[in-house]
């Protein structure tokens, strides 16, 4: 498969990454600037107050009018234009994508150029857009598994990593009109910032054009994240729900270091797809749950390894040995089998991104945050192709688990054994 | 794009949609049964029969079923709703005899007894997570108060007691009534090799007897004769979560599309009037209105979370808002909202695995294909007094069947 791939930086320090994909009508463009909820706990200080959900806060606030256009005008000339927008905060990016038919591509950029260096930050816009993120955050309450997983991060990370991007009620109820007009001027920068489009596309014209709309846009440097403490290991969160939920976490490389496919390989054998261990031994032979898994979630600097299942809370402290049984007793087990059904998988993955638009501008930006760069198709191909039981055994020798964070949901406590062992 | 059909002398129709610049091929059986062809002795069989076609077949174990279709690195799954039953995979073309050979297989399962009894308890785990998530089964008791006697009024998972209750030899029947070979479809979008598909089917299908089957549709009188209202409490809840039902066109009625714009006018995620009236004001959570249809009915859906003690308002403030809509709408929130559906419809299309669902769900309804222009060229046509016309004749404002769920208590 031929690939074309082009990148371009701007003198700002915006980069910009491009891919033509043959055989589609459509283009996707995403923005990801450097103002995630990592740069909430860098508002903390002088005054102390903490500020958790102002990175969504400002998002939500920055769609709400820019340019020429009221909050209302902005949403009708993205809809009329066709655009599929999202705007989104993890803990790194603040980001803002728009899928659309190509033709559209010009008129959406002049609007999200608008949204990213003119956003009108309207008061009278900013208590129903803190109502807004006030009301997601109520929904999230009642979303067992997503609660879980809030508290795993809060465990096991240490701060302000586990902190939750969505914010705190507490935190968002005091935000202030100031706190997200300071949070624009200080983090909304074109330094670091990724903008990639995939698709039907004239690289050379979006150039132009992003040189045009973004060129002249100069800001200040980036300011440092200070690590703090990390949670306890092991958490009870009390809630009145039929299941328990259990999730756990274990450290493993970020994505630019390279021995994270050995690593991420490991966890695909654990616990993805249906043949995985996790899936066979919890639901399949033993029916205790009807959702198991495990997943890999990284930052720039830090991973971990996440695993989740729901269960009946009579079966859920079987469930909770078999599945650290399970993680324990992975090194020195994996079958040739086993990674050529993990490399089957990722190679199916890889292609069928290249059918998707959207999917490929985020994972181009994706690679370009954590490596400074985009592996074409081929090398990740190659990459899977060279990857072999023994090195994935190598890399679990010499990174022997030693600490596992575990939170349950639910309504009573599970018991941990105190060293994880086979 | 080119389509194509053949049919087996034992009437499975064989569809697809090629495409010249996909990667991957998705590839499904459709299966026309779900909960409405349940009654309650079986309640829930369709969605557990479902789970059980992926516990193997005489030759083929559970894990032998997990491990070929991870080796071909396929991305299969199936789900099961109130009228259909669908078991797919997307994989990478030249895995395409593969996967029809292992989905063809499960198509005729073993139903082992000791894979039953295991698998039940997945189910129970099933409705148990379904319990503790919103809607918190508001969804399902809104349709079986608004539907009453109607199929459509039967629940996709069934109950705990009707699943606990469920004999194998049950599933064992309705299986064989169901899964005749003029009952299923298989259908395949991207960059399916038609000629090899036909190859595979007729090698691996022809086999499958064919019974006959009764008439699926049933009438049902679209002017409810009240309103209807019902509360399901659980204190644990945060928010107030509501679902209100109201008739809407069916799928053979040629108003299908006009209503689909028209929900996207009343109550899209974001931009519709719904969204800017509750929603960007910060006053709930949720506030959308979806348009679904089905063989012989159709529904208009309004969904709402909010604080519990607004409900009540906001709920009055939506019939107003819908009120208003009969009214006048405008050109340019139609054109608006007409815009977005074009862009969803265009980008759907690029996407076989989205493609194949459109494709086998219409064949398998209506007997005929759409493709991705004829949608177009439909919603091209709608104008705005269709909607209006809509309005009138649908009366989303009036009688409805409502049911709550959250921290608010029966009076």
């Amino acid at each position: 498969m031929k690939q074309t791939l082009q990148t371009a930086t701007l003198d700002n320090g915006i980069t910009l990454l491009g891919e033509f994909l043959p055989g589609v009508e459509s283009v996707s463009v995403s923005f990801h600037v450097a103002a995630g909820s990592l740069c909430d706990s860098v508002m903390h200080s002088p005054t102390n107050r903490s500020r958790c959900g102002l990175a969504t806060l400002t998002g939500e606030l920055m769609l709400r009018g820019a340019g020429n256009r009221n909050s209302k005008q902005l949403v009708a000339s993205l809809d009329n234009a066709g655009v599929q927008w999202s705007q989104s905060v993890s803990m790194s990016h603040g980001s803002f994508a728009g899928a659309m038919v190509s033709r559209q591509l010009p008129e959406s950029l002049e609007i999200y150029a608008d949204i990213l260096r003119r956003p009108l930050l309207d008061k009278q816009q900013f208590d129903p857009a803190r109502q807004v993120v006030l009301q997601n955050l109520a929904g999230t309450e009642d979303d067992p598994t997503h609660r879980t997983m809030l508290a795993l991060r809060k465990a096991h990370y240490p701060s302000p990593w586990g902190l939750p991007s969505e914010g705190t009620t507490v935190d968002v109820n005091n935000l202030q009109h100031s706190d997200v007009q300071e949070f624009v001027n200080r983090f909304i920068q074109p330094q670091d910032m990724i903008i990639s489009v995939a698709g039907r596309l004239d690289w050379l014209e979006f150039t132009n054009q992003m040189d045009s709309l973004f060129g002249d846009w100069q800001g200040q440097s980036r300011e440092p994240v200070i690590n703090g403490e990390r949670g306890k290991k092991i958490c009870h969160v009390p809630y009145d729900s039929q299941q328990t939920h259990i999730a756990l976490a274990w450290d493993v490389p970020p994505y630019r270091n390279p021995d994270s496919l050995q690593a991420t390989a490991a966890l695909a054998v654990l616990g993805g797809g249906s043949s995985s261990r996790l899936f066979t031994e919890v639901r399949e032979k033993r029916g205790l749950c009807y959702s198991v898994s495990a997943g890999y979630q990284t930052q720039r600097d830090i991973a971990a390894a996440m695993a989740y299942s729901g269960t009946t809370a009579d079966r859920a402290q079987e469930t909770l040995d078999v599945m650290l049984h399970e993680i324990a007793s992975l090194p020195g087990t994996i079958t040739n089998e086993e990674l050529d059904r993990v490399k089957a998988r990722a190679k199916s993955g890889l292609v069928m991104q290249q059918e998707s638009t959207a999917a490929r501008a985020g994972a181009m930006a994706r690679q370009w945050f954590h490596l400074g760069r985009i592996r074409s198709l081929a090398e990740d191909l190659e990459r899977l192709d060279n990857l072999t039981v023994e090195s994935i055994e190598h890399w679990l020798a010499q990174n022997p688990l030693t600490e596992v964070t575990t939170v349950f949901l639910g309504r009573n406590p599970l018991e941990v054994p105190d060293a994880v062992s086979p | 794009m080119q389509f194509r059909h053949e049919q087996l002398p034992n009437g499975l129709d064989i569809i697809a949609e090629v495409s010249e610049s996909a990667h991957s091929a998705s590839l499904g059986f459709f299966v026309k049964t779900g909960a409405r062809d349940e009654n309650d002795s079986i309640s829930g069989v369709s969605h557990f029969l479902e789970h059980m076609v992926f516990k193997g077949t005489d030759t083929l174990s559970a894990e032998d079923i997990n491990l070929r279709f991870d080796s071909m690195g396929a991305s299969a799954n199936a789900f099961t709703s109130e009228e259909d039953t669908v078991y797919y995979a997307a994989v990478l073309p030249e895995k395409q005899h593969d996967a029809i050979e292992l989905l063809a297989a499960m198509m005729r399962p073993a139903l082992r007894e000791d894979d039953f009894i295991t698998e039940k308890q997945v189910i129970l785990e099933e409705i148990k997570m379904y319990d503790d998530q919103p809607p918190f089964g508001a969804d399902d008791q809104c349709r079986a108060l608004f539907f009453k006697d109607h199929p459509l009024a039967r629940s996709v998972l069934g109950t705990e007691s009707s699943i606990q209750a469920l004999p194998v030899e049950a599933m064992r029947s309705y299986h064989e009534e169901r899964y005749s070979a003029d009952n299923l479809v298989l259908a395949a979008s991207g960059a399916v090799d038609f000629d090899s598909l036909m190859a595979s089917a007729r090698q691996l299908c022809s086999p499958w007897q064919s019974v006959s089957h009764c008439n699926r549709k049933v009438s049902f009188s679209t002017t409810p004769s009240k309103a209807i209202t019902d509360i399901i409490t659980r204190d644990q809840a945060a928010l107030e979560y509501a679902v209100r039902m109201t008739p809407g066109p069916a799928e053979d009625n040629s108003d299908r599309f006009a209503a689909k714009l028209l929900a996207v006018v009343l109550g899209d995620d974001s931009g519709s009037r719904l969204y800017w009236d509750l929603v960007d004001s910060g006053k709930a959570e949720h506030a959308a209105c979806h348009h679904h249809d089905f063989l012989d009915a159709g529904i208009f859906v309004t969904q709402l979370s909010c604080e519990p003690e607004a409900t009540q308002a906001l709920l009055d403030r939506i019939i107003e808002i819908y009120k208003a809509a009969t009214k006048g709408l405008t050109v340019s929130e139609v054109d608006q909202a007409r815009n977005k559906l074009l862009s969803r419809v265009v980008l759907a299309g690029e996407r076989p695995r989205q493609r194949l669902f459109s494709l086998g769900l219409e064949w398998s309804h209506l007997g005929r294909y759409r493709s991705v222009g004829d949608d177009l060229a439909t919603l091209d046509t709608i104008s705005r007094e269709d909607l209006h016309r809509i309005l009138c004749e649908w009366q989303l404002t009036e009688l409805s069947t409502t049911v709550l769920a959250g921290p608010l208590q029966k009076d």
